[in-house]
């Protein structure tokens, strides 16, 4: 009697951690397919994509092949249900009307939002030129505000060509409040003889009921043969 | 009750006790494993970098590309053979707007330098000491490779590589160049 009562026992503990174990696999496995039936839905949305992909190309209306592929997309959808129409001229016209709303759209919000999240009153936008660069080529330019790092600023070769050709860059916009402040930048690239090249400049400026606008010039001065970097307050 | 026969009571006793928590523990790595990527489908977030040789790299300036984003560190073993089926792939596709670009994770620059060095590529091998590009594209593995697409939406993303993943990079590559 004992014997059974201790192999009950034991068979009630194999039973129970048995299920147990059972339960720990089934939660773990039902997590791991809840988490795993997401990516299901990717296919969609990696269907959708280069329709999003294409949207940067039909704001900019830069791209030859933009319309052709949307139309060709169109005509791919009426396919599929209709024949398609004889004359696509007004289609196209009403795309390209379509675009052009959807640009000045763009523009219109992109103004709003400026003017939502820097009031003229408050706000302070810092610029960086270029002039000549014979003496120096840039790599980056950090800002700081008050102490305080605002941004910094990585230039590919691209830029740093576009802001030799008389480009002008805004490095920072952001608000500031009525008082003196001091800004500080530092321009890190490549000097005189391809050497490394690490310099400062510093100003302490007023900022008024308005808008401040401050420009970080880098300019070369011929007769030392080196760099030389301003900043210029536009009044 | 003889000592051996308690220690297997014992010993039966601490499967019993750790086996649910092994059991959930697989499932929770299971669970981890299969979470999707969360930037599939989504645009790739922009970065700025500067290169082991040669000049600045900004993504944003590769729109209209396939781009490819590997990230790699020196400790990783399997980077190195990634990086030179890249650089293949790269030889190969460069002159239909193929784009690669590896991202180093690695902590100290100097042994990042030292690894790079030793890797014949041709493409640039960009240095993120912030750790801030790896950041933004949730790296959480290595080697991890990014596909963007030409419209710079993140296709496809793959958290590890074995030479058997070669001929699925290819056909992933190849959809995205015929787009």
């Amino acid at each position: 009697m004992p014997c059974d009562a201790s192999f009950t026992r034991r068979l009630r503990a194999r039973v129970l951690a048995m299920a147990i174990v059972a339960f720990g696999l089934v939660g773990g496995a039902s997590l791991a397919f809840a988490q795993g039936a997401t990516p299901s839905a990717a296919p969609d949305t990696v269907q959708a994509a280069p329709a999003t992909g294409n949207a940067p190309a039909l704001l900019a209306g830069g791209s030859e092949a933009a319309p052709a592929a949307s139309a060709g997309t169109l005509a791919s959808v009426d396919g599929a249900t209709t024949e398609p129409p004889a004359d696509t001229r007004g289609l196209d016209e009403e795309i390209q009307n379509l675009k052009k709303d959807v640009v000045d759209l763009n523009k219109d919000l992109f103004v709003l939002e400026e003017e939502l999240l820097f009031p003229a009153n408050t706000q302070v936008a810092i610029f960086v030129s270029m002039d000549v660069g014979e003496f120096f080529a840039i790599d980056n330019v950090t800002l700081k505000i008050d102490q305080k790092e605002v941004a910094n600023y990585l230039y590919t070769p691209r830029e740093a060509e576009a802001l030799l050709k008389g480009g002008v860059h805004r490095l920072y916009l952001g608000n500031l409040k009525v008082g003196e402040h001091e800004l500080v930048a530092f321009f890190t690239g490549k000097g005189p003889n391809d050497r490394d090249y690490k310099r400062g400049a510093t100003i302490k400026f007023e900022k008024g009921i308005g808008a401040k606008y401050l420009e970080l010039k880098i300019n070369d001065r011929q007769r030392k043969q080196q760099p030389e970097f301003e900043i210029k307050d536009w009044e | 009750m003889s000592r051996v026969s308690v220690f297997w009571a014992r010993a039966r006793r601490l499967f019993f006790v750790s086996a649910p928590v092994y059991a959930l523990g697989i499932g929770a790595l299971a669970a981890v494993a299969a979470a999707p990527y969360p930037l599939l489908g989504k645009e790739a977030p922009d970065f700025a970098l500067h290169a082991l040789v040669g000049s600045n790299v900004r993504l944003s300036e590769h729109l209209g590309d396939v781009v490819v984003v590997s990230f790699w560190g020196s400790r990783c073993g399997p980077c190195g053979t990634q990086l030179n089926a890249l650089n293949s792939s790269l030889s190969t596709y460069a002159s239909v707007g193929l784009k690669v670009f590896g991202v180093s994770v690695d902590d100290d620059q100097t042994r990042a330098l030292e690894y790079a060095k030793g890797q014949s590529v041709s493409f640039p091998l960009l240095l993120d000491p912030a750790k801030s590009v790896s950041r933004l594209y949730v790296v959480d593995n290595l080697p991890m490779t990014v596909l963007i697409d030409r419209g710079g939406v993140v296709r496809h993303v793959h958290r590890d590589y074995s030479a058997k993943d070669d001929a699925l990079y290819l056909k992933e590559l190849r959809a995205l160049l015929n787009e």
